[in-house]
């Protein structure tokens, strides 16, 4: 029989050690395992970003024939410049780019401009259907990937919705004195937006703003616009591949091209896909990835067989390599802008304009 | 003849299925906290899958990845393949949720960061000689994840059948989440246990690491019940009680005690293959109709 000295005696023990262990629980939830300083889980897709902030919609009008002009409010929104963009986290999870084409100077609100893709991926349809005035959506950016160059004078060149990132662009050059001229394009008058303030824009010196409407006036002019710009200016353009691809085409000399593609996420056609080389900078070997094959593919075939991929479309993100060096047409639906800025998935995405990409492996 | 022949795993060749990841998402802007109304002790035990799984599912594809090399089967190397696509989207899946569990004021990541150190350091890769050390630790690891597979189509398995749940009137995109991801699991139920026999199988092994498993599994999920229910923000005292966890597999609102208890033995049985419990025609019946996995299929085929 114990005393009852050594029961009262366990018995306390055992109530110290109680109270002690769930303050520690309380304090540290699977004590005594650390935590791990930089926590991975919890930040969603959006990869837990600091830029990640929650807007309401509080203005929603038809800016034109199919393109919806969103006003997004929110307190402490960073500042931007002209040709930037932001990441639009769709109620379904997805994530598109859309340029700012609002005010910089309009501190409060982000605006931005969005045409409804019948055949597209269905974020556009997404964005037409489900945000409304008072909607919340989750926002990150806004990053600058198409940047307004210095320059003595301005060639601006827009198709259709790729206005949006021009817009800002026009109104910086006239505010600061700097002559531009501006071609913008588009299937209609009726479909283009922001026609009205581009209009009035051009102000009395009309020669500056060439609208072309495809139905009213057919193909615009390109060679002649170019060949009537001041040399060395900066040409910026933003809109469907192969109005920028006959822009770099019919380029003179002396002047330098900005270009953004409107769709960056959007897979091209396999008609545009161009071959490029792939080098494996630690195995020591290039490979050559043909038009209509994957990175991944190439890779597997060529030169390493044991490559991990999944999904092969650009979503599950097994096949994420680092880039080292190059150029790339990010294809995929998953990473992040600051992923993209040293990684790819080699799964869809390839070299852009078929130039060399150096990878880690 | 018969009596040795018992003691290997006896696969069920029919409810093999090819695998693929499917590219789903879900919107929980309308889910409530207690997303099983009025049951805050069932809803935050299924909770803790929403802590466990995206650090969990994420160290399964780093460890597979490094399995492939060594898999010199066709077929398996495929479902190997699928296999990581599918656990991919499970951890990002519930990833997903946890921001929404911190916008109603239950913020998981203090339990969170500390299942981060437990995936990435613990059972990380570690600084190993190549050659036998290092390939110990894979396989190791490897056995680990087909014992905790084990559970999860048993769990997979439950929630496809957990009609009480809708009964409840538990809320639907929870519940898309639940058994796409259940579904997914009986689907790919084989393949973890076809790779530790394919690389390993010792059966010492097997016991082994199920030990440590289930253990850690027992661990993680009551310090996951008592973090969420001692945290939320409704409930006064909230408490996390074994009285509570078997009401719930009475009310069929979570696994019975008695289902859980006889899952033991079926692993360690020697002639244990995971094809022998599950339906993986339900499974696929389900992933037919399922919202989300039917968004997926239509936004990766009709996408452009």
């Amino acid at each position: 029989m114990p005393r009852i000295g050594t029961v009262v005696a366990v018995g306390a023990a055992a109530l110290v050690v109680r109270r002690a262990l769930r303050r520690r629980v309380q304090a540290s939830p699977l004590w005594p395992l650390p935590a791990l300083d930089e926590p991975i889980s919890g930040r969603g897709r959006a990869g837990g970003r600091a830029d990640a902030r929650r807007l309401t919609v509080v203005e929603r009008t038809t800016e034109a024939e199919g393109v919806l002009r969103l006003r997004l409010e929110g307190t402490d929104l960073p500042a931007w410049e002209p040709g930037a963009h932001v990441d639009l986290v769709l109620p379904s999870g997805a994530v598109r780019q859309y340029s700012l084409c609002g005010d910089p100077a309009a501190r409060g609100s982000y605006t931005l401009a969005v045409r409804l893709v019948e055949d597209g991926r269905g974020g556009s349809r997404e964005v037409h259907e489900r945000l409304h005035e008072g909607t919340e959506v989750e926002v990150r950016g806004p990053r600058n990937r198409f940047p307004l160059a210095d320059s003595h004078a301005h060639v601006f060149i827009a198709g259709g919705i790729g206005i949006t990132p021009i817009l800002p662009m026009v109104r910086q050059a006239e505010r600061e004195g700097v002559p531009w001229r501006l071609l913008y394009g588009g299937r209609s008058r009726a479909s283009m937006p922001f026609l009205a303030e581009i209009e009035k824009l051009a102000g009395a010196g009309a020669d500056r703003v060439t609208v072309v409407a495809e139905d009213e006036d057919g193909r615009p002019d390109l060679a002649a616009l170019l060949a009537g710009a001041p040399p060395h200016a900066a040409v910026h353009c933003c809109g469907p591949q192969p109005l920028m691809d006959a822009v770099a085409a019919l380029l003179p000399d002396g002047l330098t091209l900005h270009t953004e593609r409107f769709a960056p996420a959007a897979p091209a056609p396999a008609g545009e896909e161009r071959p490029f080389e792939v080098e494996l900078r630690r195995t020591g070997r290039t490979v050559t990835v043909p038009a209509g094959t994957s990175v991944l593919r190439a890779l597997r075939e060529q030169a390493l067989p044991d490559l991990p991929y999944s999904c092969e479309q650009g979503f599950c993100g097994t096949c994420q390599q680092r880039v080292l060096a190059g150029e790339v047409d990010h294809r995929d639906e998953l990473l992040t802008d600051a992923e993209r800025d040293d990684s790819l998935l080699i799964c869809v995405s390839r070299a852009r304009g078929g130039a060399r990409l150096v990878l880690d492996l | 003849m018969s009596n040795k022949a018992s003691l290997r795993p006896q696969p069920v060749a029919s409810e093999h299925t090819p695998l693929k990841a499917r590219n789903v998402a879900f919107d929980w802007a309308d889910t409530p906290l207690h997303w099983i109304p009025g049951d805050p002790a069932s809803t935050h035990t299924i909770n803790v899958l929403h802590l466990l799984l995206p650090a969990g599912e994420r160290w399964f594809v780093h460890v597979y990845k490094q399995a492939l090399p060594y898999v010199r089967d066709a077929r398996l190397r495929a479902d190997v393949i699928g296999f990581i696509g599918q656990e991919a989207m499970h951890s990002q899946a519930h990833d997903e949720v946890l921001p929404h569990l911190k916008d109603q004021g239950l913020d998981p990541t203090p339990y969170t960061a500390q299942v981060d150190w437990l995936f990435e350091k613990l059972l990380g890769d570690r600084t190993l000689p190549p050659g036998r050390a290092r390939r110990w630790w894979l396989l190791e690891r490897i056995a680990l994840i087909a014992a905790i597979e084990h559970y999860t189509a048993f769990l997979g398995d439950w929630v496809l059948n957990a009609g009480a749940l809708d009964a409840r009137g538990a809320d639907p995109t929870m519940l898309d989440l639940l058994r796409w991801h259940g579904a997914e699991e009986v689907e790919h139920r084989s393949v973890a246990f076809d790779l530790f026999v394919h690389l390993d199988g010792g059966y010492r092994r097997r016991v082994r690491t199920w030990a440590t498993a289930f253990g850690a599994l027992v661990f993680l999920w009551q310090r996951g019940i008592r973090f969420f229910m001692e945290n939320d923000p409704t409930l006064a005292d909230g408490r996390a009680t074994f009285r509570e966890f078997l009401r719930g597999g009475r009310d069929g609102v979570l696994p019975t005690a008695g289902a859980m208890a006889r899952s033991i033995p079926q692993y360690l049985s020697r002639s244990y293959h995971p094809s022998q419990h599950g339906d993986t025609a339900q499974a696929v019946a389900y992933l037919a109709g399922s919202p989300a996995a039917t968004a997926a299929e239509a936004g990766t085929t009709g996408g452009a």
